[in-house]
């Protein structure tokens, strides 16, 4: 930018801060108030596609599961993977109504919390309903629910694909506890544990064929961004568990459109990159 | 937010009239406010110390001992054990209610340091405020509350002096700049804050410790997961009622970049108490809609 086009811009936008100023003389608008957690950059991102944020959106649900579920047995925890599956399926259908009732047509930026505990499992979902601008109906079965960011929703957007909604799938196994005299035979041996080797394949070939399935039920091509939660449970020596979740996308348009990035090399000083949020 | 109580320390009032200006801005964020037509006039800030009310025998708090009390004004709900069996162990009632006293305590910490540091900003002709930090910390005493809020005051070059209070906001620098360039001018912080109390009832007891059969759930298939519906509908409640406390702040403006951390204490099986604190940016919009270009994807060679 010219030194000449600079000043010019920095006359406009001292011009405009005025006008925005003068303009908190008149009473607030009777318009219906909208809540959003997106910074002003994700904001601004989806302004540039056309798309609005409408409202603050929440779902929780929190499953029990029986008594003694994780000490003993063979194959798949069952009551704990159906749990799970349920935890995220009342969650996502509470958000997805209350995004919905707002008029919304999908929910971007699901920050998604979950734990799960010996008793039961808890699922958080938080997220901002968003809209094509000025925009008013929507059938509510369209409405999507995912967990990328407004800036990963925007490119998507600008790539010809839109999301679906959340798919998830976990599987927890018991890893079978070796008898006393393999336990012996390997003591002094370098070997692999087979039994806890296959139970991470079977937790894990469960989870994501279920993950999938979602996918295929919401009619999507695939799943992008997917988490994955892997291990054994720290509250039982011989469960293992494996979790993913993402967001189901589909071509919206007849083929991808291909973004061609441009190559920056940046000039900001390190030196002055200092905020004053630091100072806490 | 209420009107200034015009009670600023003498001392305050003299390092304000003071000649140099201070600020709480960035080397970066000072130059991005410069180029607005912003200009940093000082540093303020508002302190509140709180002390919530206790829970006294006899006294308005005293039902919070007792799950049978009630929560006056405030949301409640029972619950009633399904069993019709008597003991000493079992939990005959259980009972989700709105923590008012709790809420009402922030709130008056909150605004009260708001005001006090709006007081500074009007003291220095500011017409806004930039940058706003706010930190609550608990003091040395059991249930006392620092409340703290501090942000730059700006004068809006060549504007008129301000006859309203200062507008205030937690952004500064280019992210500010950016909010004026979507076409909003920033109105006010707001934060707020919702406390739901849960005594278990019998039921919620013994899911949360994972249920034993049908016996105590009224569950058909005693393997099923069961949905522990006393805990979902307070989790749901608070996050609810925070953004509805929220939206009474913003008379048709928009809240933006708001954040919202839940905080969950314990006390026994099923007994919790959950927090949510919202705070965000009220902004209105001041020019029509008119979006950005697509942004150009760029990669970055470093």
């Amino acid at each position: 930018m010219t030194n000449q086009a600079r000043a010019k811009s920095s006359v406009d936008a001292k011009a405009e801060v005025r006008r925005a100023v003068a303009s908190l003389a008149q009473p607030a608008p009777n318009a219906q108030s909208t809540t959003s957690d997106l910074s002003i950059d994700e904001e601004l991102n989806l302004h540039s596609i056309g798309w609005e944020p409408i409202e603050l959106v929440s779902g929780v649900s929190l499953f029990s599961t029986p008594v003694g579920l994780w000490n003993w047995g063979e194959g798949e925890i069952t009551s704990a993977s159906e749990a799970h599956a349920q935890a995220f399926k009342y969650a996502i259908a509470r958000i997805h109504k209350e995004a919905a009732d707002v008029g919304g047509h999908g929910v971007v930026g699901v920050h998604i919390e979950r734990s799960v505990y010996s008793t039961h499992v808890e699922v958080s979902l938080l997220g901002t309903a968003v809209r094509p601008v000025g925009t008013k109906s929507f059938e509510a079965s369209n409405v999507f629910v995912s967990d990328l960011s407004a800036r990963d929703f925007t490119l998507l957007m600008v790539a010809g694909w839109e999301p679906l909604g959340l798919a998830t799938g976990a599987s927890f196994v018991y890893a079978p506890r070796r008898t006393m005299g393999t336990v012996l035979q390997q003591q002094s041996q370098n070997v692999e544990l087979k039994n806890y080797t296959e139970a991470m394949y079977s937790s894990r070939e469960s989870a994501m064929e279920r993950m999938q399935a979602v996918a295929i039920e919401l009619k999507g091509a695939g799943v992008v961004g997917v988490k994955v939660v892997e291990g054994p449970m720290p509250f039982a020596a011989h469960a293992v568990g494996f979790a993913a979740w993402g967001t189901v996308v589909r071509l919206a348009k007849d083929a991808h459109h291909l973004i061609q990035p441009q190559m920056v090399v940046s000039l900001n000083d390190l030196g002055v990159a200092f905020d004053a949020q630091s100072l806490h | 937010m209420s009107e200034s109580p015009h009670d600023l320390p003498e001392a305050a009032e003299r390092r304000l009239a003071g000649g140099a200006f201070s600020s709480g801005l960035s080397v970066s964020d000072f130059g991005a406010c410069l180029e607005m037509g912003l200009e940093p006039v000082g540093l303020v800030q508002g302190f509140c110390a709180m002390h919530q009310g206790a829970y006294a025998m006899g006294g308005t708090l005293s039902r919070n001992l007792s799950p049978f009390g009630g929560s006056g004004s405030g949301y409640v709900q029972n619950y009633q054990c399904p069993h019709g069996m008597i003991s000493n162990e079992h939990r005959m009632w259980g009972q989700n209610y709105e923590q008012t006293w709790v809420q009402d305590a922030w709130n008056q910490g909150f605004t009260s340091a708001y005001d006090r540091m709006l007081e500074e900003a009007t003291t220095l002709g500011a017409h806004g405020v930039v940058g706003v930090i706010d930190t609550q910390m608990p003091l040395g005493d059991v249930g006392v509350i620092e409340f703290h809020l501090r942000g730059t005051a700006v004068k809006v070059l060549d504007m008129p002096a301000p006859t309203s209070s200062p507008w205030t906001t937690y952004l500064a620098g280019q992210r500010l700049a950016k909010v004026f360039e979507a076409g909003y001018v920033p109105v006010s912080i707001v934060a707020t804050v919702s406390s739901v109390r849960v005594w278990a009832y019998c039921v919620t007891e013994y899911l949360m410790e994972g249920f034993g059969g049908t016996m105590w759930s009224n569950a058909t298939n005693s393997s099923s997961p069961i949905e522990i519906d006393q805990i979902v509908t307070a989790h749901t409640w608070s996050r609810q009622r925070v953004r509805s406390l929220a939206r009474t702040q913003l008379r048709g403006d928009a809240l933006h970049g708001a954040a919202v951390q839940l905080a969950q204490r314990e006390f026994q099986k099923g007994d919790l108490e959950i927090e949510a604190l919202l705070r965000g940016n009220r902004i209105r919009r001041f020019k029509d809609f008119d979006p950005l270009p697509v942004p150009q994807p760029t990669v970055r060679l470093s």
